[in-house]
């Protein structure tokens, strides 16, 4: 095969890796290891970095988030924003402050006890700075958006779109810096 | 076991149950004292029961061990913060501050919701060659898709399993059988359409199923036993007649 042929394929599978990852199929974003490996054949890590590089002109990554075993196969693939938007920008999106307030707050609360807390505690927490009806909804929201987890005990842990879409360590840091100093996100 | 110690093994259960259900420390329960306390009262344990309670206390005590290894890893990681600090500092932030910190923290997904060309044309072809719900269940289930239904004297005629004359005389016979069996008394109604093959006996019983329709025989069920008795009536019964189901099985 020559030079201009490698080019040609490495070009198609790279735009195939694209539209597969940006095309919703199922419930969840993103697509699993094994059905990239399905698409693009066992080099498909290569043509997600390279595919990642140039996406990166757009302001977007190929994320990855690890499966519960660890393995390729159940490593999850997300094409996200590579910086965090601005606040000007986040607001036109039409997310209510409310409801990013609120996952922001579980999130720190679930974190500091350890990555699980009992339902009522969290609405407990919450219940100082919002209203009972805004809490259930935008709990019950985030789990069905897989923010959020919550098990058959009622105790909630961090969801895999929240390991996907937030920095945790800098969410957690700029929680704990506000009032005292800024800090630049990394 | 006495109910003493039981009581203890208990205890340990609930213990481990209650931190498993809230965040509490999971190192708040003392797995080495648990496990001597059960390792003293194993040698007494002389029934099932008390073994399966024993095994129950071992699988929570081996949960709270699993909580315990996720609670370090936590607290190794750089996640980890003094529970109290960071609830106090997201207590006294307001909404705004909050809502900052998540967006500065946040990459979106991006992704497209929307109905390809392939997928169109993809989900054509699958509702063109798609098979009618009803044939799909014929082919499933067989006859299972068909309503359950009545068959009367004229179906069987038509079927010709009998004649008329043929399901008169028939009757006669059995009601003749039942008066003389039952002689004013009640019979297990099971014992009576009892018959050396399963197709006599259903056919028995829809006889007898005419019978009490027509008011020659009765019928009445033991709730609680679930035995179901009938008797010969000499004179056609009045009064409103009430339906009931009963089930005749075949052989196992």
């Amino acid at each position: 095969m020559t030079e201009s042929q490698d080019k040609a394929l490495l070009e198609r599978k790279v735009r195939k890796a694209f539209q597969t990852l940006i095309l919703q199929r199922g419930r969840n974003p993103g697509v699993k290891g094994w059905e990239l490996r399905r698409h693009l054949g066992r080099e498909y890590r290569k043509i997600i970095e390279v595919l990642s590089e140039d996406v990166s002109a757009l302001g977007l990554e190929v994320f990855e988030v690890k499966g519960p075993d660890g393995t390729d196969d159940s490593s999850r693939f997300l094409l996200r924003f590579k910086e965090p938007p601005t606040v000007s920008e986040a607001e036109t999106s039409g997310i209510r402050i409310d409801d990013l307030a609120v996952l922001a707050a579980t999130i720190a609360f679930v974190n500091s006890k350890a990555g699980r807390a009992a339902r009522r505690e969290v609405e407990q927490f919450l219940r100082e700075k919002f209203p009972k009806w805004r809490i259930e909804y935008s709990l019950d929201r985030y789990v069905k958006r897989g923010y959020l987890e919550q098990d058959e005990r009622a105790l909630m842990h961090i969801g895999w779109r929240t390991r996907a879409e937030v920095d945790e360590k800098t969410l957690m840091t700029m929680l704990l810096s506000r009032g005292t100093r800024e800090v630049a996100t990394p | 076991m006495e109910p003493k110690k039981l009581e203890e093994i208990l205890r340990v259960i609930e213990l481990c149950r209650s931190v498993e259900r809230s965040s509490a420390d999971p190192f708040e329960v003392d797995i080495r004292e648990k496990i001597e306390l059960l390792r003293k009262q194993l040698p007494e344990w002389k029934f099932l029961d008390d073994l399966l309670v024993d095994s129950e206390a071992m699988l929570e005590l081996a949960q709270i061990v699993k909580l315990q290894d996720e609670w370090l890893k936590h607290r190794a990681s750089s996640l980890y913060i003094d529970p109290l600090l960071i609830q106090l500092k997201v207590k006294l932030l307001t909404r705004e501050e909050l809502y900052e910190g998540f967006v500065k923290s946040w990459h979106p997904l991006v992704q497209v919701d929307q109905i390809s060309p392939s997928g169109l044309e993809k989900a054509f072809a699958y509702w063109r060659d798609l098979t009618p719900l009803a044939d799909r269940f014929r082919q499933d289930f067989g006859s299972y898709g068909v309503q359950p239904g009545v068959i009367d004297l004229k179906d069987l005629v038509d079927l010709k399993i009998y004649n008329e004359q043929q399901f008169e005389e028939r009757l006669k016979v059995l009601r003749d059988e039942l008066l003389q069996k039952s002689n004013g008394e009640w019979i297990d109604y099971m014992q009576f359409v009892e018959a050396p093959t399963f197709e006599d006996k259903v056919v028995r019983a829809y006889l007898l199923a005419f019978l009490i329709s027509e008011g020659y025989a009765s019928l009445k069920t033991d709730p609680l036993s679930g035995k179901i008795w009938v008797v010969a009536l000499s004179t056609k019964a009045g009064g409103i007649p009430k339906s009931m189901a009963v089930s005749i099985a075949g052989e196992k």
